[in-house]
């Protein structure tokens, strides 16, 4: 029903004509769900909007054609092409809660795009409302009235798919339509996706990075890398018998939450930008991929078929066998964890402590301001960490989780309750240069944590600046030198500039520079989840090597279970303000106690795509 | 949503108490400094330093300041503003007479500008959208330096000397009075029925209003076609164009009204501004509304009637900023929680 | 495989201050740019050898050639380029020395209102809370009246002069700086950035001035650049009505005024002061303008 045959989408940069996507090729049929994953900057969200048609200034398709229902939608003039829009074709957009306009009621909207669709202005709001009912929302005559920022998420998300289901679409192309969503939401969208698809038999695209999502989700995968698709079979067959090295190095770089302990397999360096796909000769993935050879670079290997349905691009696909887990390294500490624990017992004095600490937060509401409206962030919470400990904190946004980790570092004051740095309580002047000196933090966004002003050089070692007396101890110079091997960079990269950096490096300055003055704690806030999944592999090995040579405790801030169960010995579990559970953390996690524990871990897509998910547990 | 309009009136005259307070304060003791005396003006040449004491303790000017503050502070709240030196009338009686002739002013020169820079707006956008603004984006910069007072000279040139059609000066023409039922001079004279007299207000109006319009303009015009070009990089324009809604419907239904806000705002943030350049406009078309009247009490050092101008100017700006806050509360359903 | 080590292509030759450097790149390219600046060059030279390039001394009276007309008309010389007003004076002259009131004031007042304006508006935005309300109430207040009636008022308290016409401008204007910049600032603020180098032991003066200052100075340019403008307006309308300056000094605003008695006979003295004005606060405004579209959002996006 969709056949897309050899497309090459090229963009007309500055001079260079560079193949923004080479060669792909994928079909779908009626009532089938076919899953595009890459990373971001893979293109897959670029076929989406070829699909629809709306490609950027300076990109033209150069081969290939897009047939939907017996028709080259290449060919087609624009009005031709609007009109199959939001009829024919529909698409789920990613972040729901800005995908519809602000100042319009639902309503308004809905009733515009049924008019758009042609429905005869008295049916409408039959029709709105019976829509409405079948995405499970309640109350839609009243849902009606609202306006978009008074939903969640989730609703607006099932608003948008509901409007996009109106029109009885043949294809639906959804945009990482979880993503954005909180652990509940997400599997009730699935859900909903699904029932609808059953409903109107419509055929899916679902454009996603994740690709254990995809594996049980949908029917057939394709895997794309650097504009270029490099795997396509059955979903069950592209995770389990992977051919290409890059996606079994996708999958394999992906901790597991269940199951043995693993080291995470890293492939070094990241997928190259736009503007360096043009000097590649070959095989775009062979600068990575560890098994490459001459041949690889020399011309770009064609697609072929390994197996019946699962075709590869690789000269050398690998060999299919058992996923293996990884042998431990030469410490033998990974299977086993003990370098995470903490040094010494628990009678060890806590590095770092909250004891029933509160944070709560006032706003004023009324005419006047007079009325106050409290907000909890953290309530009551009681947390220790000692010297040397990988702690994990988990929980969805809103949580207090990162309320938390600015009550460590000093950067919120508490409501109540006490922070403990080795046993003292750090107050007035005193309190910033002991926190300081003893914890530190790295801070989640890569781009907004390092001041684009100041080069690598000023910023590893930023800390020198407001102490002279550092200067005598460890001059400078060499201390940058020394930050730049523990956190893996190339020496030359003193003299750059966060903007000539990629996700990775500059996550990897901000570690450094947390580790500049030498803390004995540092907090981590969600600091790999913008990252590509083989980047974040490099960065928690990172971690872990640090917490190896230097004996740092580390609180790692995340909503990715997978990753706190790689890093953490030990882990919370947050919800509103509140800690539900706290424990070791392979036995929270083999055994959890509270329900919403329970709820996180299944909302995670299983390894192995025979098990059913989402399950019955994660629907609300 | 009448709860919540009352609730904003109500929280901005609260505000305004103590605003108009110092405000009036500030007024009082910058005068107060002044390096000339006003009452030189006032006496003959051959006064004698008694004469001017007596005159100086009639008019109250040998009370120390905090004290002559709080006098007028009375008086003011009982409606009683002093009078003009040089007028020797109540400052009441003359700004009572004046105001409407500004207000008409300044609202037609709103409602012309309006009219220019809607869809002036709307064009510099669409030609921004298809990269062909260089030279409408020059036509705005020029119009941009060209105050309301150089307008009105121009306008002057090119009306009043070189092709004169309309007339420049004074609210009506000679020999015209005004009913003064309700000040306004072009709905007084549409009520008794005078329409020839009427279109001769109407086009008194006409350059002076044109002169501030043309002032105001391209302020609109700049901030409307930056709210449009923010608004259709919005994520819900794209999902709009997904849906297959045509560029036209999408620009006239979705982006202009989010473009609105933030066009609402800058009007009410630069009304000072039309309010200057009335002063200026109205003194050079003779018009005679509060601006002139406030340039000639300047000139004349007449303390009373700048002081009551002075407040007058605050309690205009106070009502457009809260009929401001009011309509943006209509147009953006967020604010509408209290 | 290690798993920290990085390999990357060679890096390309660094360079120093990419930010400014790509910043004056952008700049460069913007034709606004050097129209602009170049008429505000133009006209500072003059101003600044006007004794040099004027005819005649603007305050010099010719009364035998009273309102002639300009040399390209019938009755005009070359004498006289641009004609006489009223009272005999060379209208070039008068338009060359008026620049050095206009620009003197543009300058000194767009730097006053810069600074106070600027410096209110960095402790406003980063220290938040009480001081940020204090600050923004007296911001309020301020922009309560019309800025053309406040200056007015206080050029009656202050007497007249061109010092007291700069002060009052920058008493009036400072305002709109620090609004503006206050909204950058707070943007600022939040970044993580700053409060990483909070947590690394700065004190607040040296964050404030080594992390949120160097972010806001495009945007200070910028508003510096128009403000001049504004500038210009103010004392011309100010002059016009005959408060600024004593009549021994020439003043564009000043020629404005003497010129709208001669008007049915002259047209050239009328136009001649308006499009020095235009032109001069044509070019702050296309300057100014460059310099912001050069720096925002593109370069923003990518630098930061």
């Amino acid at each position: 029903m969709l056949s897309i045959s050899h497309l090459t989408l090229t963009a007309h940069l500055g001079g260079q004509s560079v193949e923004v996507l080479r060669d792909v090729s994928l079909t779908l049929e009626r009532g089938k769900v076919l899953g595009l994953v890459g990373e971001s900057g893979a293109g897959k969200s670029m076929i989406g909007r070829v699909i629809a048609g709306h490609i950027p200034t300076g990109f033209e398709v150069t081969k290939g054609r897009i047939v939907f229902d017996d028709t080259d939608l290449l060919t087609l003039n624009r009005k031709a092409w609007r009109r199959l829009l939001g009829r024919r074709i529909a698409f789920v957009p990613q972040e729901p809660l800005t995908a519809l306009n602000p100042v319009l009621t639902i309503g308004q909207t809905f009733a515009e795009h049924l008019a758009h669709l042609g429905v005869p202005a008295a049916e409408r709001r039959l029709l709105m409302l019976q829509q409405l009912d079948s995405v499970h929302l309640p109350n839609p005559t009243e849902l009606v009235h609202r306006y978009p920022h008074e939903l969640s998420g989730g609703q607006c998300q099932r608003v948008l798919i509901a409007m996009a289901f109106a029109a009885n679409p043949a294809l639906i192309v959804a945009d990482e339509p979880t993503t954005a969503l909180d652990v509940v939401s997400q599997a009730t969208v699935l859900r909903l996706l699904a029932e609808q698809r059953r409903i109107h038999q419509t055929a899916m695209l679902l454009i996603t990075h994740d690709l254990r999502l995809a594996s049980h989700v949908c029917d057939d995968i394709e895997v794309l890398y650097a504009g270029e698709q490099v795997e396509y079979g059955p979903a069950t067959e592209v995770l389990r018998r992977s051919r290409h090295p890059y996606t079994w190095a996708l999958d394999h770089a992906t901790p597991d939450v269940h199951g043995p302990q693993r080291q995470l397999p890293t492939l070094a360096g990241q997928m190259p930008g736009v503007s360096a796909l043009s000097g590649i000769s070959g095989c775009r993935f062979a600068a990575r991929c560890p098994q490459s050879q001459a041949a690889c670079t020399a011309e770009p290997p064609a697609l072929a078929e390994r197996a019946s349905g699962h075709w590869v691009r690789c000269i050398y696909p690998r060999e299919v066998g058992a996923r293996t887990p990884v042998a431990a390294d030469e410490a033998g500490s990974t299977a086993t964890g003990a370098w995470r624990a903490p040094r010494g017992d628990a009678a060890t004095p806590s590095l770092v402590e909250l004891q029933d600490a509160t944070l709560r937060y006032t706003a004023r509401r009324g005419i006047l301001g007079q009325r106050k409206v409290h907000n909890v962030a953290v309530n009551q919470l009681s947390f220790r960490v000692q010297p040397g400990e990988f702690v994990g904190i988990v929980g969805e946004s809103g949580s207090g989780k990162s309320s938390v980790a600015r009550l460590l570092v000093g950067a919120e004051q508490l409501t109540s309750g006490r922070l403990l740095i080795e046993g003292q309580q750090p107050t007035g002047a005193k309190a910033l240069r002991l926190t300081r000196e003893h914890v530190q933090m790295i801070f989640q966004d890569p781009h907004s944590a390092l001041n684009p002003r100041r080069s690598v050089y000023r910023l590893l070692t930023q800390a020198y600046e407001s102490d002279r007396m550092a200067s005598q101890r460890h001059p400078r110079q060499e201390r940058a030198h020394q930050l730049l091997n523990d956190v893996g960079l190339p020496q030359d990269a003193l003299m750059r500039f966060p903007s000539q950096l990629s996700g990775g490096q500059k996550q990897r300055v901000n570690i450094g520079r947390a580790l500049c003055v030498m803390p004995r704690l540092v907090v981590a806030d969600e600091i790999v989840s913008g990252l590509d999944v083989s980047v974040q592999a490099q960065v928690l090995n990172l971690l872990i090597e640090l917490g190896r040579r230097h004996g740092i405790a580390l609180v790692l801030i995340s909503h990715d279970l997978s990753v706190v169960r790689y890093l953490c010995s030990r882990v919370v579990v947050m919800q509103r303000g509140n800690v539900v559970e706290q424990g070791n953390t392979e036995e929270v996690f083999a055994n959890p106690q509270h329900p919403y524990t329970r709820l996180l871990l299944a909302s995670v897509p299983p390894a192995d795509p025979s098990i059913a998910w989402p399950s019955e547990i994660a629907v609300a | 949503m009448f709860q919540i309009i009352s609730a904003i009136v109500l929280r901005r005259l609260l505000l305004a108490i103590p605003t108009l307070f110092l405000l009036s304060l500030v007024v009082f003791v910058v005068l107060r400094m002044l390096p000339v005396d006003p009452l030189a003006m006032l006496l003959p040449a051959s006064a004698t330093p008694a004469d001017a004491a007596a005159l100086r303790q009639q008019l109250g000017f040998d009370k120390p300041i905090p004290q002559q503050f709080l006098i007028w502070l009375w008086q003011a709240v009982n409606g009683n503003l002093g009078s003009s030196i040089n007028f020797r009338q109540p400052v009441v009686q003359l700004m009572l007479a004046a105001i409407p002739a500004t207000l008409e002013l300044t609202l037609t020169g709103l409602l012309l500008a309006l009219l220019i820079s809607i869809p002036g707006g709307v064009l510099a956008f669409v030609l921004h959208q298809r990269k062909r603004e260089a030279a409408a984006d020059l036509i705005v910069a020029l119009m941009q330096s060209i105050p309301s007072f150089l307008w009105s000279l121009l306008l002057i040139l090119a009306f009043g000397v070189f092709w004169p059609v309309l007339p420049f000066s004074g609210r009506v023409g000679d020999g015209v009075s005004l009913p003064g039922i309700t000040g306004f001079a072009l709905v007084d004279l549409l009520l008794v029925g005078r329409f020839d007299a009427w279109l001769g207000a109407l086009s008194h109006l006409f350059l002076p209003a044109l002169a501030l319009a043309l002032g105001f303009a391209p302020l609109v015009i700049r901030v409307l076609r930056s709210s449009l070009i923010d608004a259709a990089n919005e994520p819900y324009v794209e999902v709009a164009r997904l849906r297959g809604l045509s560029e036209t419907r999408i620009l006239w239904r979705h982006m202009l009204k989010n473009a609105s806000l933030p066009t609402v705002t800058m009007i009410g943030v630069q009304f000072g501004f039309l309010f200057g350049g009335a002063l200026l406009v109205e003194m050079i078309f003779g018009f005679p509304g509060v601006g002139n009247l406030m340039i000639q009490a300047v000139k004349g050092n007449d303390l009373p009637l700048i002081q009551g101008i002075a407040l007058i100017f605050c309690v205009l700006m106070l009502v457009i900023t809260v009929i401001v806050d009011v309509l943006y509360a209509v147009l953006n359903p967020r604010l509408r929680t209290l | 495989m290690t798993a920290t080590a990085l390999t990357t292509p060679p890096a390309p030759r660094a360079e120093r201050f990419p930010v400014t450097r790509a910043a004056l790149r952008q700049l460069a390219l913007q034709r606004r740019v050097w129209v602009g600046g170049g008429i505000l060059l133009v006209i500072l030279l003059l101003a600044v050898f006007a004794p040099w390039v004027a005819p005649h001394d603007p305050l010099e009276q010719d009364l035998l050639h009273m309102l002639t007309p300009p040399m390209w008309a019938s009755g005009g010389s070359g004498d006289f380029p641009l004609g006489t007003d009223g009272l005999g004076r060379c209208v070039l002259s008068r338009a060359i020395y008026g620049a050095r009131v206009a620009l003197t004031v543009a300058i000194v007042a767009a730097l006053g209102s810069m600074l106070l304006g600027s410096t209110l508006a960095l402790l406003s935005g980063y220290f938040g809370g009480l001081v940020d309300r204090a600050i923004s109430y007296l911001v309020d207040l301020w922009m309560s009246f019309p800025p053309v009636v406040l200056s007015l008022i206080l050029l009656v308290g202050l007497g007249t002069g061109v010092d007291k016409v700069i002060l009052a401008v920058v008493l009036v204007d400072w305002t709109r700086f620090c609004r503006v910049i206050r909204a950058d600032v707070l943007v600022i603020r939040r970044r993580d950035y700053v409060l990483a180098a909070r947590l690394i032991g700065f004190t607040h003066l040296r964050t404030m001035l080594r992390e949120v200052l160097p972010a806001v100075v495009p945007l200070m340019i910028t508003l510096f650049s128009i403000e001049m403008g504004v500038a210009i307006i103010v004392e011309a309308t100010l002059s016009f009505i005959g408060l600024s300056v004593p009549p021994e000094i020439t003043t564009w605003g000043q020629m404005l005024a003497d010129a709208r008695s001669d008007m049915q006979s002259s047209a050239c003295v009328m136009l001649t002061p308006v499009l020095c004005i235009i032109v001069t606060v044509l070019g702050c405004n296309l300057f100014g303008d460059g310099v912001r579209v050069a720096l925002d959002p593109r370069l923003r996006l990518r630098g930061e």
